[in-house]
C-alpha cells in the first residue's frame, strides 16, 4: 500500500460551541461532541508541525467556527505557516469584518454555507426561527467581500418538497455558479430526530427524481459527493452494471468507501487527532504531545483502517445473495459504526438492494446529465 | 548589480509523496507543480549557495548516467521554476557613487 509521507489536509473542529441547535447536526451528540474549546495558542503551535509535515490545507469546522472571538489569530496561524484554508459555517455570524479579513488572507478556498430551503419555512424547521435570514445575509456578506460561498443543502424531510424552489433561489436568485447537497445522515442528533429529520424511503425516490432533473436542467451546477444525488448517479450506474453481466465495477466489491483517511486526518475541538470526522470515536493521538507524521506513518488502527478496502462485501452475511456486491463499496464507514457498532462493515443505508426491498424505485436512466 | 545563486521561494511547500516524486505547492495561488526525484533533488538545493553547474556535480555524485548536458536542462527547469515565480535570486545592490541615483 502506497501512503503519502504526510497527510495532505487536515479538519479540525475548531470549537465545539454553536449559536444553532439544528436537528439534524452530526456532531452534537456525537463522539465528536468532545468537551471544551483548546485556546489559540495550542492550535498556533500545531499549525507549526503541519507546516513542517508540508499539510497543504486546513478546513476548519465545529460547532460554529465563527463563533471563536479569537479566530483572525487561528487564520492568521494558518497562513502565516504557508497552508491554505476552507470553513465550514451556518452563516449566521459573519460580519462585513470578518469576511474583509478572510479575502485578505488571499489562503481561503471556501467558505461553505448551510442554506436548506428557498424560504424560512424550510430552513428554519431544522435550524432554528430566524437562521435562514441570517445565514443569507451571511452568503451575500462573504460575496460583496470577495470571498468565495459555497452552499450545501442538507435534504431533510421538510425540505424534500422546496428543492425545485431551493435551486432556482440558489442559481437565479442568488447567482450562484453551483451548489452541493447531502441528506441528514443517521449520526450525532439526527438520530435522536430520526422521525421528524430523516427522508423516508419515498422522499429519498423523489429527491433522487429531482434533483437529477433540476441538473440536467441546469447543466450539472448541481453536485454531490454523498446524498440523494450521488446515490442517485452511482446507484443508476450499478443497475446498469448487473444488467450487462459486468463482472465488477472500479472499486466495487469491498469496503473502498470513503478511504479519506488515505490523504487527511481529523482533529477533535478537545485535540484528540482521529482518522475522519465520522469517526470521531477512535483516538490517534492528541496534538502537540504526539508527532502527527509518526502517527500518520505507524499507527496501527490508522494502517488497519487503510487496509479496510481489503476487505470483499462478499464476507459479510449483510451482503449475501446481493446482485450489486461487486458494484458496491460499502460507502461510509462512519455511517456503517453509527448504525451496526462496526466500522469495517457495509453502511445499510447505503444499501440498493435495501432500498429496493423497502419499496424504493431508481429514476430514469434519460434523467443523468 | 551582481545575480547570486538560485534560491527556493521559502513560501513554497515541498510535499514529497510517493516514491521519492513531489509537489511544490504555492499557497497564495493554490497552484501545484509535479516534480520528478531529479527535479526534487535540485529543488533541495536551490539554497543561495549552488548554481545550476554545482548541483549537475552533485547530481553526478548521487546518481548514475547523468547525460552530459544535464546542466543545461538544469538551467531550463530553474528558468521555468522561476517563471512560475518559485524560485528567486538574492540581488547585492552595487554601492553608488556620484549622482547616478539623481539621474
Amino acid at each position: 500500500m502506497k501512503l503519502m509521507r504526510t497527510p495532505k489536509k487536515i479538519d479540525i473542529d475548531i470549537t465545539n460551541r454553536c449559536n444553532l441547535r439544528c436537528r439534524y447536526c452530526y456532531h452534537y451528540e456525537s463522539a465528536g461532541d468532545a468537551g471544551g474549546d483548546l485556546p489559540a495558542e495550542e492550535w498556533l503551535q500545531f499549525f507549526g508541525e503541519l507546516n513542517r509535515c508540508a499539510v497543504t490545507e486546513v478546513t476548519l469546522a465545529g460547532g460554529e467556527p465563527f463563533i471563536r472571538e479569537d479566530l483572525e489569530a487561528i487564520v492568521g496561524g494558518i497562513v502565516k505557516n504557508r497552508m491554505r484554508f476552507a470553513i465550514l459555517s451556518n452563516g449566521t455570524l459573519i460580519t462585513d469584518e470578518m469576511a474583509a479579513f478572510l479575502a485578505s488572507t488571499k489562503r481561503c478556498n471556501y467558505v461553505q454555507i448551510s442554506i436548506d430551503g428557498s424560504m424560512p419555512e424550510s430552513h428554519d424547521a431544522m435550524r432554528g426561527r430566524g437562521s435562514f435570514a441570517r445565514a443569507v445575509e451571511g452568503l451575500l456578506t462573504l460575496r460583496r467581500n470577495g470571498v468565495r460561498a459555497a452552499v450545501r443543502v442538507t435534504i431533510h424531510r421538510k425540505n424534500v418538497h422546496d428543492l425545485e424552489g431551493i435551486t432556482r433561489f440558489l442559481l437565479e436568485d442568488i447567482g450562484l455558479g453551483s451548489f452541493g447537497t447531502n441528506s441528514a445522515g443517521a449520526m450525532g442528533l439526527c438520530r435522536k430526530n430520526a422521525e421528524i429529520v430523516q427522508l423516508t424511503t419515498e422522499d429519498r425516490v423523489l429527491a433522487m427524481e429531482t434533483l437529477l432533473r433540476l441538473s440536467k436542467k441546469y447543466n450539472g451546477r448541481i453536485q454531490a459527493m454523498a446524498g440523494p444525488l450521488a446515490e442517485a448517479r452511482h446507484w443508476l450506474e450499478m443497475e446498469e452494471a448487473r444488467l450487462e453481466g459486468r463482472p465488477q465495477m472500479p472499486n466495487g466489491g469491498s469496503l473502498t468507501g470513503c478511504g479519506c483517511y488515505k490523504s487527511s486526518l481529523s482533529v477533535r475541538a478537545d485535540g484528540a487527532i482521529t482518522p475522519c470526522t465520522m469517526l470521531s470515536h477512535i483516538e490517534l493521538g492528541r496534538i502537540n504531545r504526539d508527532d502527527l507524521g509518526g502517527l500518520w506513518r505507524e499507527h496501527t488502527t490508522l494502517n488497519a483502517l487503510r487496509r479496510r478496502d481489503e476487505i470483499p462485501l462478499s464476507g459479510f452475511s449483510f451482503c449475501e445473495g446481493c446482485p450489486y456486491v461487486n458494484y458496491c463499496t460499502g460507502n461510509c464507514p462512519g455511517l456503517s459504526y453509527t448504525l451496526t457498532g462496526e466500522v469495517n462493515h457495509p453502511s445499510p443505508d447505503a444499501c440498493l438492494r435495501k432500498f429496493l426491498a423497502e419499496g424504493g424505485r431508481l429514476p430514469d436512466r434519460a434523467l443523468l446529465c | 548589480m551582481d545575480v547570486k545563486n538560485p534560491i527556493a521561494n521559502p513560501l513554497i511547500v515541498l510535499r514529497e509523496e510517493f516514491d521519492d516524486w513531489a509537489i511544490l505547492f504555492d499557497p497564495d495561488t493554490g497552484n501545484a507543480f509535479g516534480l520528478n526525484p531529479t527535479g526534487v533533488f535540485i529543488w533541495k538545493l536551490l539554497d543561495g549557495k549552488h548554481d545550476a553547474d554545482a548541483i549537475v556535480s552533485r547530481l553526478r555524485e548521487e546518481a548514475d548516467d547523468v547525460p552530459e548536458d544535464a546542466a543545461e536542462h538544469a538551467r531550463q527547469f530553474i528558468a521555468a521554476l522561476e517563471a512560475q515565480g518559485l524560485v528567486g535570486y538574492e540581488i547585492e545592490q552595487e554601492r553608488r557613487t556620484g549622482n547616478g541615483d539623481r539621474g
